[in-house]
């Protein structure tokens, strides 16, 4: 679906060059949800300005089901939601929806119920939308930018940090919206800094750091990247629990009290391991199976600048 | 288009602070125009509305991500572009008709307080609404190129340093005692700003002269060059 094939940008002139993407080559399938990680100023925003087509690459392609990404058949599929909301605040919210409404070619007689309806997905009152945005908090910024961004349910979704600045509701209500594009088929692609909320959507994740793709990790489906599993027994059964588990064959440790940790299990394998300790009368308190995104991204960091203990890219 | 068009008299027409300050102009033009100065007064006083309403057309949008927004909908950059441009000349051709009106309406009342006898015509005025329009389509067209790749109110300091430009090898002939660049130095005005007595031209003379040409030719070169460097232009922001 986008296809993005040795890109390089470069800003600036003269001597002052900086290098915004190196070489970065990325396929995004149809309906998957890729989730962008990077430190600040690690190239995310530049590729996401390419896959839009705001900006040219000076190396490389992008297309989009082998168009250009700035053709108006693709861009009629579209839904975009930037970081910094600081648009339109002489508008009311209603109005700017509406206005997004009739940009992205929707019928102008359904303008009044479509509106109605992303503001209602978003949880924004309809006497909110009467009032003019520059009196929205940050919260409910956010909020009208999903609503706009997903007006008219666009094929395609690029968000850039789309809960930064929320309230716990507000990242929710982001991931519903972000979940519901996902299951009638969009293809999503999420730049954000939220790890914990890019793990519960997003279907593979990509390590950016000074304009270089430096690892990649698939979250689910069959390619999935074995998680690290935590159990939580009674910390006077920690013993049996490893002896039990190494029985069945597991590679299982303990650093923390009461804490069993497999390094690296598929979901059966997960599931295997609660069997085979329910089986040796241990009681599992609780059960944590996560790609541990934050771990992750310190390994593409440290192996992007070269220090020890960096894990190479893939 | 349309779309834009409306977002521009939204913007502009919908901030109490342009509002006030144009009513304020308007004002002071209805005052001049029946003090005396005629229907002309229409085409001078309302060069700085048209600033007004002209100033960071595209440039606003720009910085404060709403280009960006647009831009990522199904609409050519050019539609975009004409479509503010289309806004501004709506906007102004607006003002100038509100104020046409208002002299004409105002007339016997402020006539008889000003002692002024000279009485206006509802023709005149309408003349003087066209020449009015005529003049800012040839602004509008400059400010808002240079808007295409300025930052905020940079288009409009750009045309006053524009002008003062085109007005140098003038201004430097006479000392030096160049006659070839006082000739250049208005050949270049009289292409890249040229100024057309709308009036004359409005009653049927000189229709078809060399300024209409030259005219007509610059509004023409600044759209296309507007367009050229938005369809060139990248548009970024934010933090990686």
């Amino acid at each position: 679906m986008i296809s993005v094939s040795n890109v390089s940008k470069t800003y600036g002139r003269f001597g002052r060059r900086t290098r915004a993407l190196d070489g970065v080559s990325l396929e995004v399938s149809r309906g998957e949800t890729l989730g962008l990680i990077g430190p600040n100023g690690a190239g995310k925003t530049t590729l996401l300005s390419c896959l839009l087509g705001f900006l040219r690459p000076e190396q490389g392609s992008i297309t989009v089901d082998g168009k250009p990404p700035d053709d108006l058949s693709v861009r009629a599929r579209t839904g975009y939601m930037p970081e910094r909301l600081g648009f339109d605040r002489e508008l009311s919210g209603g109005a700017f929806l509406a206005h997004h409404w009739r940009l992205s070619g929707g019928d102008p007689a359904r303008t009044g119920e479509q509106v109605a309806a992303a503001a209602a997905r978003v949880g924004l009152e309809t006497s909110v939308l009467h009032r003019r945005l520059r009196s929205y908090s940050r919260g409910m910024l956010q909020r009208i930018g999903v609503a706009q961004a997903t007006l008219g349910d666009p094929d395609l979704l690029f968000l850039d940090e789309p809960a930064s600045g929320t309230d716990p509701l507000g990242v929710a209500v982001v991931r519903e919206r972000i979940l519901e594009a996902k299951s009638r088929g969009a293809t999503i692609v999420l730049n954000s800094h939220q790890l914990a909320e890019v793990e519960k959507v997003c279907d593979r994740v990509v390590f950016i750091d000074r304009g270089r793709l430096t690892r990649s990790e698939t979250l689910r489906g069959d390619a999935a990247t074995p998680r690290r599993a935590v159990f939580r027994v009674p910390p006077t059964r920690v013993a049996d629990a490893l002896a039990a588990l190494a029985a069945a064959g597991f590679e299982a440790s303990s650093r923390t009290e009461g804490a069993v940790a497999l390094p690296a299990a598929r979901e059966e394998e997960v599931a295997r391991a609660v069997k085979t300790l329910a089986l040796a009368d241990v009681p599992v308190l609780e059960v944590r199976s996560s790609a541990d995104l934050e771990e992750l991204f310190r390994g593409a960091a440290d192996a992007a600048s070269g220090s020890p203990g960096g894990e190479a890219g893939s | 288009m349309t779309e834009m068009v409306r977002r521009l008299l939204r913007q502009k027409l919908g901030s109490i602070g342009i509002v006030i300050a144009l009513s304020l102009l308007g004002l002071l033009t209805v005052f001049q125009i029946i003090a005396g100065g005629g229907e002309g007064t229409l085409e001078s006083g309302g060069f700085l509305a048209l600033l007004i309403l002209a100033a960071g057309s595209v440039s606003r949008d720009s910085s404060s991500g709403a280009l960006q927004m647009i831009l990522a909908r199904p609409i050519r950059r050019v539609e975009y572009l004409y479509g503010r441009y289309c806004g501004i000349l709506i906007a102004y051709t607006l003002y100038v008709v509100t104020i046409g009106v208002l002299a004409l309406v105002l007339s016997p009342l402020l006539r008889s307080m000003l002692g002024v006898t000279v009485a206006l015509s509802a023709a005149g005025l309408a003349r003087g609404v066209v020449a009015a329009f005529l003049s800012a389509a040839l602004l509008a067209a400059v400010l808002l190129f240079f808007s295409t790749f300025l930052r905020g109110y940079g288009d409009v300091l750009a045309y006053f340093l524009w002008t003062l430009l085109l007005g140098l090898p003038d201004a430097l002939a006479r000392p030096l005692g160049t006659t070839w660049l006082s000739r250049f130095g208005s050949l270049a005005r009289e292409n890249l700003l040229p100024r057309v007595s709308w009036g004359d031209v409005l009653r049927g003379q000189d229709v078809f002269s060399g300024a209409v040409g030259a005219y007509v030719l610059a509004v023409t070169g600044y759209l296309a060059l507007a367009a050229l460097v938005f369809s060139r232009r990248e548009f970024s922001y934010g933090q990686d």
